[in-house]
């Protein structure tokens, strides 16, 4: 349904995206995993065809982007991270709006904001204007915005920030649903749990670069059956790099003053480690261990945790 | 096509789901037109103020008290008050803005004039007034001409008649003696003077002809300051613009069937819709509560199509230069209120030098008001047709310019 092929884009010499190349299938929840500033608003801003890529190419529901825009517009929704609707207009008003713009009218249109509304308990409340909604209700409606075409690819600019728990379920379940009816959907996120939930597949990014592509199995399998430990104390970082190597099977994901990440078998090395910080007269003053999940990948990936 | 009717109908009924922004736009011509009709008054005849003018007659002649009488009869009594002081005390006054002007008549006024000898009034004028002086210089320069015409024509009469009143022999013969010279001399000049080349023409008008002719105090300042506000709301369509590219709605669309030009029409459109809807609301206030008469309803209606075709394309063409709400809050309300007062809005263009005259008929306003001034007027069709076409041009040319440089402009701000 969406194939990327080397696709790079540089602002300022800075490279946004860097020579990413992945294919997404019909159906699939497809996950953009990253960091602020790593590259995916700037690939979903290229599929969107809102930005020209540098290089490589964009094939959608297999049409070329760079020639067939109109007709790929017709076949694609977008939710942005902005509530971008009218304020001023109700609820089943901005639906009828965004579904006529989108090619879709009449009867067709009224029974799928119907069922949307129902689908995310907003019906009843359609006619009034969209400002009287709180938060969790416009992100509903930001949602419905960008699935009521029913389109082929979506693309979903992390959906769910801000929202409380229960909006959150309604807007995974109306993403799965919609992912029942073949809709390919690109979802990018810096929400682990999220991704891990809801993606079929992952791509983490991070420097405009794909560092890992799988499922959620198969990124484990990168680190392994070793957790992620995260030391902190009173260390300097020759000190932090003296004691891990005195261990085999220890990997040091990343290493600074008072902070260091290791990935190892927690269980087997974990109290002879922390043995030999005492023995050094090194003082400890938190330890983190994270069992092996996305986190734990994009900390072994990255050297960093994805909040940094 | 299909894409931008469904844009306007979006627009419109976002405007009128939050109207007061425009409501008070249309409202402040209205109480403007109000405010500035008292001061001014509402009729023709009530235009202006009288004009005070103080004068000191240095002579105390017999011709000197006739020329200030002369001043202060008939309709010169409608515009200006005469008040006769010492020379001291009227340039005291005249320093404490207590009057408009101050007519200083010279010595020997009379026997100048009775010997036909050159002689010279003066008239100082209030420094920190602008017009009611100019309107005090314009008066007494008339009736000194006429006075003077009087002087030249009558020359040997005038004689005669300061003989008798030197004398102060008023008998019967010499009254007739001087009665016949005058019917002679009337006779003699008569050819040159009858029929009269100017004639005052009076009759009973009906209302309706009253209407049709004259532009009242409000006929002036109600198109005048609409035109202003018509910019303005003009420019509240076009900020929604930088608004829906800020908030996302524009990114949303753009990445949906519809086409960045088509946005921009949409825009265009609503803009000149908005502003004939404005037009015709003020012309019905106008017509109820000012009792304007505008004229031929056709004409009106083609004077209001074209000018806001004109506002709407103008303000595009401005906003095609503009990337943020805060350059638009700086910009427009600038551009806006210069064209204004050049172009008539703020104050009558035929009250600025000659220059700034030139430069008004630059200004979109001043094409508008004239339009209206002549539908008020009764101007012939003809008359109307280049301006109409001009204004209908404008309006396109920059619709089209704006069009071609706000897609450029809005593609490059379009993400964040």
């Amino acid at each position: 349904m969406l194939r990327i092929e080397h696709l790079s884009k540089t602002f300022d010499a800075i490279k946004a995206v860097d020579d990413i190349t992945l294919e997404v299938q019909k159906g699939e929840i497809f996950g953009l995993l990253g960091p602020n500033g790593a590259g995916k608003t700037t690939a979903i801003s290229m599929i969107a065809g809102l930005l020209k890529p540098d290089s490589g190419k964009i094939a959608i529901d297999s049409m070329d982007i760079e020639n067939n825009l109109r007709s790929i517009k017709k076949i694609m929704g977008v939710v942005p991270q902005d509530m971008a609707f009218y304020e001023e207009l109700s609820g089943r008003e901005n639906l009828l709006f965004w579904g006529k713009l989108q090619g879709v009218r009449g009867k067709i249109l009224d029974a799928r904001i119907d069922a949307y509304l129902k689908a995310t308990g907003l019906l009843g409340r359609e006619r009034d204007l969209v400002k009287k909604y709180s938060g969790g209700m416009k992100r509903r409606i930001n949602l419905i915005i960008g699935l009521i075409h029913q389109p082929k690819l979506l693309l979903l600019d992390e959906p769910t920030i801000g929202i409380d728990i229960q909006t959150r379920l309604n807007i995974y379940n109306l993403i799965k649903e919609a992912s029942n009816q073949e809709t390919t959907i690109l979802y990018t996120t810096h929400n682990l749990q999220e991704a891990e939930e809801l993606c079929h597949r992952i791509a983490i990014m991070d420097h405009g670069k794909i560092l890992a592509l799988g499922t959620l199995e198969e990124l484990i399998q990168i680190v392994g059956e070793k957790d992620i430990i995260i030391i902190k104390g009173q260390f300097s970082v020759n000190q932090g790099r003296n004691i891990t190597a005195l261990f085999k099977d220890v990997t040091v994901l990343s290493i600074k003053e008072g902070i260091l990440m290791l990935s190892l078998e927690a269980s087997k090395k974990m109290p002879l480690l922390l043995e030999e910080f005492f023995k050094q007269g090194i003082g400890v003053d938190d330890v983190a261990i994270k069992q092996p999940n996305l986190e734990s990948v994009f900390l072994k990936l990255t050297g960093r945790e994805l909040r940094e | 096509m299909k894409n931008t009717l469904l844009l306007i109908r979006k627009d419109f009924r976002r405007k009128w789901r939050n109207p007061v922004v425009l409501i008070g736009f249309l409202l402040l011509p209205v109480v403007f037109t109000f405010i500035f009709g008292i001061v001014f008054g509402s009729t023709e005849e009530q235009i202006l103020p009288q004009v005070p003018v103080l004068v000191a007659d240095r002579d105390t002649s017999i011709l000197s008290q006739f020329f200030l009488t002369a001043l202060s009869q008939g309709e010169l009594k409608k515009l200006m008050t005469i008040e006769v002081v010492e020379e001291e005390r009227g340039r005291k006054l005249l320093d404490k803005g207590k009057a408009s002007a101050l007519l200083i008549i010279p010595e020997n006024f009379g026997d100048d004039a009775w010997e036909g000898r050159r002689t010279e009034l003066l008239l100082l004028k209030n420094p920190s007034e602008q017009f009611l002086p100019q309107i005090a210089e314009e008066i007494v320069d008339t009736a000194t001409i006429l006075f003077s015409a009087v002087f030249s024509v009558f020359a040997d009469e005038v004689g005669v008649l300061r003989n008798v009143i030197a004398k102060g022999s008023f008998t019967d013969l010499a009254v007739a003696d001087l009665s016949i010279r005058i019917k002679n001399r009337i006779e003699g000049v008569g050819r040159f003077v009858f029929p009269p080349v100017i004639s005052l023409k009076q009759q009973t008008i009906s209302e309706k002809e009253e209407e049709s002719s004259s532009i009242s105090v409000y006929g002036h300042i109600l198109p005048a300051i609409a035109m202003m506000f018509l910019l303005f709301i003009c420019n509240i369509v076009f900020e929604d613009t930088l608004r829906e590219k800020e908030k996302g709605t524009l990114l949303r669309m753009n990445v949906s069937p519809m086409m960045l030009p088509e946005f921009i029409w949409s825009k265009i459109l609503t803009s000149a819709l908005i502003g004939m809807l404005c037009t015709l609301v003020l012309i019905v206030i106008g017509r109820i509560i000012f009792s304007i008469y505008w004229g031929n309803i056709f004409l009106l209606l083609l004077i209001i199509i074209c000018l806001n075709i004109m506002f709407a394309g103008f303000i595009a063409f401005i906003y095609s230069f503009i990337h943020t709400e805060r350059q638009a809050g700086a910009v427009l309300p600038s551009v806006i209120l210069v064209m204004s007062m050049l172009g008539g809005s703020m104050m009558p263009v035929e009250n600025f030098p000659s220059f700034i005259q030139k430069i008004s008929q630059f200004t979109l306003n001043y094409w508008g008001l004239k339009a209206f001034h002549k539908a008020i007027q009764k101007d012939p069709f003809h008359d109307f047709i280049p301006i109409l076409v001009g204004m209908l041009g404008v309006g396109i040319v920059f619709s089209f310019v704006g069009s071609y440089f706000m897609q450029r402009n809005l593609r490059k701000g379009l993400l964040k």
